[in-house]
């Protein structure tokens, strides 16, 4: 076979340089991720001498062309098109860049929080309780052992960045501990705590300056504390300077260079410009937002009330104490508490519908929590955790937050005090407990109604369903070439199977199934080829015979057939639809294994290729078809 | 004809994985290989038929290759046994 002549024609096929984003095989195809797949004469590539198949997923081109060849032609690609060597992993970053930026930007900061949850739940807990019980016992605050839990509360906000910097680097790819240094740089002790600038701009005390660049401006010397939105950009850049950096230095003096040179660009940058353009932008929404609450009749409110967690997300809420510290002094009354009390309120009220309505145990173990600090005012956890990550009750709670602001603004609220909100507010309203009351009320009611109905778990958020509870299938015909899908999951190119043998088409060519029922039915009439002791792999041949492995999990024949039962045996009969073999989702992850089950069609080097739908799959829909 | 035999060391015996590597490793040889397991013998070629026999840790089994190449085949295959299994 002539290589270089197949790989020319891919090359005219798919459109040439112009339409190739990067390029990769594995042990039998040539993935390819294309500018534009449209482009792409599906159809012709697949008469190409060698190519024995072609499909396109998740934003990759996949043409598979066989052990042994698909190197050769790989190399000749290459030589063609001028491409250098792509690695799977930078294949699949490039499929997932083609999804567009804001809902990249949104994955990336839920991929940041979601491994460090568990650290602000606990802190946000902690300060909420804390900051209720000193406003109903004043003489606990001089206690000591409140002094030391007050320290564990906020020990995590206060070094926020650098939990924040730590799992950025993770996501982005960098060194996690230079990414916790720029975390550090940013709350060093010797800048200005972001907490105390309020205060210190109120008593006229001047923060304290330092010139950069040779002179050209200065900055003021204040640390990013409870920041979350510089902390990624810094790090992110960190990640791709250093990224760049270790391709470019000589190895030899890559150890001390790399870091030496990240550390110094990343940080200087991040003080000098991506801090103070955010501080500026900050200043603009903080100035932005007092004008808004100057709207009357309670407009001024809602809007104020629906736009405050995107300023939590972006980690600006703490100035607002400055605004509130204005109110007081000027006044007396604090009018901006009750919307900030009422976004709160509603966010926590947003996910507690997602607590109470998702069947998905872990995830309700952290919605929850994360709902009741919210109702004691810390919601990071709940927008963070919960909210943010699954959109609709983020939407929710700022509408529920809306309404109830505009009421509280309509009712008048005022507080006579700053710092707390939700439940513990009822104590700085003490003028208004019954207007106050009614506030929170209405906020709860709207958000958590709308979370509710907006609410529906992901296909692989419900609780697996006991396997015998398991509903009959209805009897189907099947049609030659054609396997059904044994297993309700998710379906996946058998290349994605978390396992190199499965993956690189050993056992053949096929798809992978992420299961969310334990239940494996017969995917065609046929015969039971084979079954093993440890139950877990099924073998099932058709009369026209192909032969299909059905292998359920990774690596889980160590479980000795613990969490499998098996209804049938080899030699048996079998129709479309019969139940085979029941397991244990729980028990298989808990032993550690990738529950992903291989459906692989073992004899496929005698097909000309397979045609696979990939995506969410009810048990006997139709998953692989032979091409003809 | 060529024929060993060769008792299983591996602790898993021959599941999925080692068998889908064994059948590929045979498949390039023109000769016919079979294994045999106490009354059973299947075709080394046939994927389902082999992880069907359940060749366990401790089994002993005989394998015999007839063909053309079956000196260079017996010599890969047992190899193969004596390297993965």
């Amino acid at each position: 076979m002539d290589y270089r002549k197949c790989a020319q024609e891919i090359y005219d096929l798919v459109g040439k340089r112009e339409n190739l984003v990067s390029a990769a095989h594995c042990a039998t195809r040539l993935r390819l991720v294309t500018a534009d797949n449209s482009k792409v004469d599906i159809k012709k590539l697949e008469d190409v001498d060698g190519v024995k198949g072609v499909f396109s997923s998740n934003g990759q081109l996949q043409i598979i062309l066989g052990t042994g060849t698909v190197n050769k032609v790989y190399d000749e690609f290459l030589s063609i098109s001028g491409m250098t060597a792509a690695t799977k992993a930078d294949v699949k970053a490039a499929a997932a860049a083609k999804q567009p930026l804001p809902f990249r930007m949104v994955k990336a900061l839920g991929d940041v929080f979601v491994p460090i949850l568990p650290a602000i739940v606990a802190a946000g807990l902690i300060m909420g309780l804390l900051e209720g019980m000193t406003k109903i016992w004043p003489d606990m605050a001089t206690s000591g052992t409140y002094q030391i839990f007050h320290l564990f509360s906020n020990a995590a906000f206060v070094f926020l960045p650098i939990l924040v910097a730590v799992s950025a680097a993770r996501v982005f790819g960098g060194n996690i501990f230079l990414g916790a240094v720029i975390g550090m740089i940013m709350v060093h002790t010797d800048l200005v705590n972001a907490w105390s600038v309020a205060g210190m701009m109120e008593a006229g005390q001047a923060i304290p300056q330092a010139d950069v660049w040779f002179g050209l401006y200065k900055i003021n010397l204040t640390g990013y504390q409870g920041h979350v939105i510089p902390v990624i950009i810094a790090v992110w850049f960190m990640s791709f300077l250093e990224k760049r950096l270790h391709k470019i230095v000589p190895e030899m003096i890559d150890l001390f260079v790399t870091p030496l040179v990240t550390v110094l660009v990343t940080g200087y940058l991040t003080l000098t410009i991506f801090g103070p353009v955010f501080a500026q932008l900050e200043e603009w929404v903080l100035v932005g937002v007092q004008w808004i609450i100057t709207i009357p009749f309670g407009i001024g409110a809602a809007i104020a009330g629906a736009i405050y967690p995107l300023t939590v997300v972006c980690g600006i809420h703490h100035m607002y104490n400055t605004v509130e510290i204005g109110m007081i002094s000027n006044t007396g009354l604090n009018t901006w508490m009750p919307i900030a009390s009422s976004a709160n309120f509603a966010q926590g009220a947003a996910c507690f519908a997602v607590a109470l309505k998702t069947k998905d145990k872990k995830f309700k173990s952290l919605a929850l929590p994360s709902s009741f600090s919210a109702f004691l005012g810390i919601t990071e956890p709940a927008i963070f955790g919960v909210n943010l990550r699954l959109m609709k009750p983020l939407i929710s709670g700022m509408i529920g937050g809306a309404v109830g602001a505009a009421v509280g603004s309509m009712l008048g609220i005022g507080a006579t005090a700053y710092g707390v909100t939700g439940l513990f507010g009822f104590l700085i309203t003490t003028k208004f407990i019954w207007q106050y009351a009614i506030m929170l009320a209405v906020s709860f009611a709207i958000s958590f109604t709308i979370s509710w109905f907006l609410h529906k778990d992901k296909p692989k958020d419900e609780e697996v369903a006991a396997a015998d509870e398991a509903p009959a299938l209805p009897e189907i015909t099947c049609e030659k070439g054609k396997v059904y899908a044994p297993i309700k999951g998710n379906v996946i190119p058998s290349a994605n199977i978390p396992d190199d043998t499965f993956a690189a088409g050993v056992l053949g060519e096929g798809v992978g199934i992420e299961p969310v029922l334990g239940v494996v039915y017969a995917p065609f009439d046929g015969e039971i080829s084979s079954t093993t002791d440890t139950k877990h792999a099924i073998g099932i041949s058709s009369p026209d015979g192909m032969e299909l492995l059905i292998h359920v999990g990774v690596n889980t024949v160590a479980m000795e057939g613990d969490g499998f039962e098996l209804f049938c045996a080899e030699g048996d009969t079998v129709k479309a639809g019969q139940k085979l073999m029941t397991f244990d989702i729980d028990k298989i992850k808990a032993a550690g294994y990738s529950t992903t089950t291989a459906v692989l069609v073992t004899n496929s080097d005698d097909y000309a290729g397979l045609d696979i739908k990939e995506g969410a799959c009810e048990p006997l829909d139709c998953v692989i078809s032979i091409k003809e | 004809m060529k024929s060993f035999t060769y008792t299983i060391t591996d602790p898993v015996g021959i599941h999925a994985r080692p068998a889908g590597i064994l059948v590929k490793a045979v498949k390039p040889f023109q000769s016919t290989c079979k294994i045999t397991k106490g009354a059973k013998t299947v075709d080394l070629r046939k994927l389902m038929a082999l992880m069907g026999m359940g060749v366990k840790c401790g089994d002993t089994v005989e394998v015999t290759i007839e063909g053309p190449d079956e000196d260079t085949a017996a010599a890969t295959i047992e190899k193969f046994f004596k390297d993965n299994l």
